[in-house]
């Protein structure tokens, strides 16, 4: 599940259903992939990614394994003005 | 007429009667992206525009339809040998009408990009990424944007590229090399106030009827060339309040004529003495005289390098306090909308509703 400033930029959709073996492969499937990594593949700062609600970081990672079944939630972490 | 008055919130659209005294506004189009730049390619219609957001990051953004739909360019990124990541899409110029599918796009850190499929993905252009002088670039809190892009109308390989911290660069081989171009312009935040590089123009425009002259809004005064950059004649004195400022206009049919927008100082980015004004010069910079009638007062405006625009009847510009004016026949400013999120950019077109 993405933002709707995402969804914006993908016709409108929220949810993707895609295979993929870890996070960053999922992340890296979606149309909007270039909006979620910088050139490097780095993923943006002040982005949050959720696994089944955990925070990918305690999951692995990018790197972190998908068994199958997981629902992952982009968030951005927009503050300020 | 449209004006696309670029903001931090999205892409507004307004459009103007034929007197620029009555405007409807749509949008926000592309909402929540900061729009630095939007324009209409004159060879085939397109809006573009450079959008960027703090947390997806810069992009450029195309539409075919008049703002309805948009699509994406492919990522624009840096080699991994540059070391350099792009930070933001700054300034989106029309390649030349015999290279349809041609145009240039300048991005922060102090890059050039080439397109030649429209827009779809863009190249670096290695010569400006790779200068030799890029280690003597020394961006401000402001970052490092390569935001005026200008071809010269009678020769097929020249080209200018302005960007703030390192100065004017032109090439004479369609961007192959860029020789910097910045001789008497003073850059007095560097030991040396008169090097090669190091300046920080805020914006260049060259005369589309006379490409010899170009005309700089620099963090230094207000400059002139007659030679192609080769040397640079200082205007701000004789009416202007200070040489200080960001916006540039000209006038397509006139090329003695240009405008500013002055602010106090590089320390104090708002109207001088308080008091909003568009200045004007029709003596190639000679003189220069304010045109106020109708702006606010007292006021404390800063009004952005890409906050401004002009054409063949008039001129426009948009503050960071969200509001748009434009110049009527009679030179009174008309307030065209207020309350605005921060006004980042402003282009005008010919198109109608």
């Amino acid at each position: 599940m993405v933002p709707t400033m995402l969804a914006a930029q993908a016709e409108g959709r929220r949810t993707f259903d895609v295979d993929a073996e870890t996070t960053g492969d999922a992340l890296r499937a979606l149309p909007v992939a270039d909006l979620l990594f910088n050139e490097r593949g780095e993923l943006n700062r002040h982005l949050n990614v959720y696994v089944d609600g955990l925070d990918h970081r305690e999951c692995g990672g990018l790197d972190g394994p998908l068994t199958g079944g997981h629902v992952i939630r982009v968030v951005a972490m927009v503050s300020g003005g | 007429m449209l004006a696309l008055v670029g903001t931090r919130k999205g892409l507004f659209c307004l459009w103007g009667d034929h007197d620029r005294r009555r405007w409807e506004i749509e949008g926000p189009l592309l909402d929540g992206w900061g729009i630095y730049h939007a324009m209409v390619d004159p060879r085939d219609d397109a809006l573009f525009a450079a959008a960027n957001h703090v947390v997806y990051g810069p992009t450029v953004q195309r539409s075919t339809d008049r703002g309805r739909t948009w699509r994406r360019s492919r990522k624009v990124g840096l080699p991994e040998a540059s070391g350099l990541t792009v930070n933001a899409t700054w300034h989106i110029e029309p390649g030349r009408p015999e290279e349809p599918d041609t145009l240039y796009l300048g991005a922060d850190p102090g890059v050039l990009f080439r397109s030649d499929d429209g827009g779809d993905s863009w190249e670096p252009n290695r010569a400006i990424l790779e200068h030799p002088t890029r280690e003597r670039w020394l961006p401000g809190a402001g970052g490092m944007s390569c935001h005026s892009i200008q071809l010269d109308p009678l020769d097929p390989q020249r080209m200018y590229a302005a960007i703030t911290a390192a100065g004017v660069f032109r090439s004479d081989d369609d961007g192959e090399t860029w020789t910097p171009v910045n001789q008497d312009v003073s850059a007095d935040f560097l030991g040396d106030p008169y090097p090669d590089v190091g300046q920080c123009p805020h914006k260049l425009l060259l005369h589309p009827a006379q490409p010899n002259r170009l005309w700089q809004q620099n963090h230094f005064g207000v400059f002139r060339s007659d030679d192609y950059g080769d040397s640079w004649t200082r205007l701000d004195g004789n009416g202007l309040p200070s040489g200080f400022g960001f916006p540039l206009m000209l006038d397509p049919t006139d090329p003695d004529t240009a405008y500013v927008i002055p602010e106090t100082s590089p320390e104090y980015h708002y109207s001088p003495g308080a008091r909003l004004a568009v200045y004007g010069t029709t003596d190639a910079g000679a003189t220069w005289t304010p045109i106020a009638d109708g702006l606010p007062a007292p006021a404390w405006a800063a009004v952005l390098r890409e906050g401004s625009a002009s054409d063949a009847e008039s001129l426009y510009f948009g503050t960071q306090s969200g509001s748009f004016f434009a110049l009527t026949d009679d030179d009174q400013w008309v307030e065209a909308v207020r309350h605005l999120p921060p006004i980042l950019s402003v282009e005008v077109t010919s198109w109608s509703r």
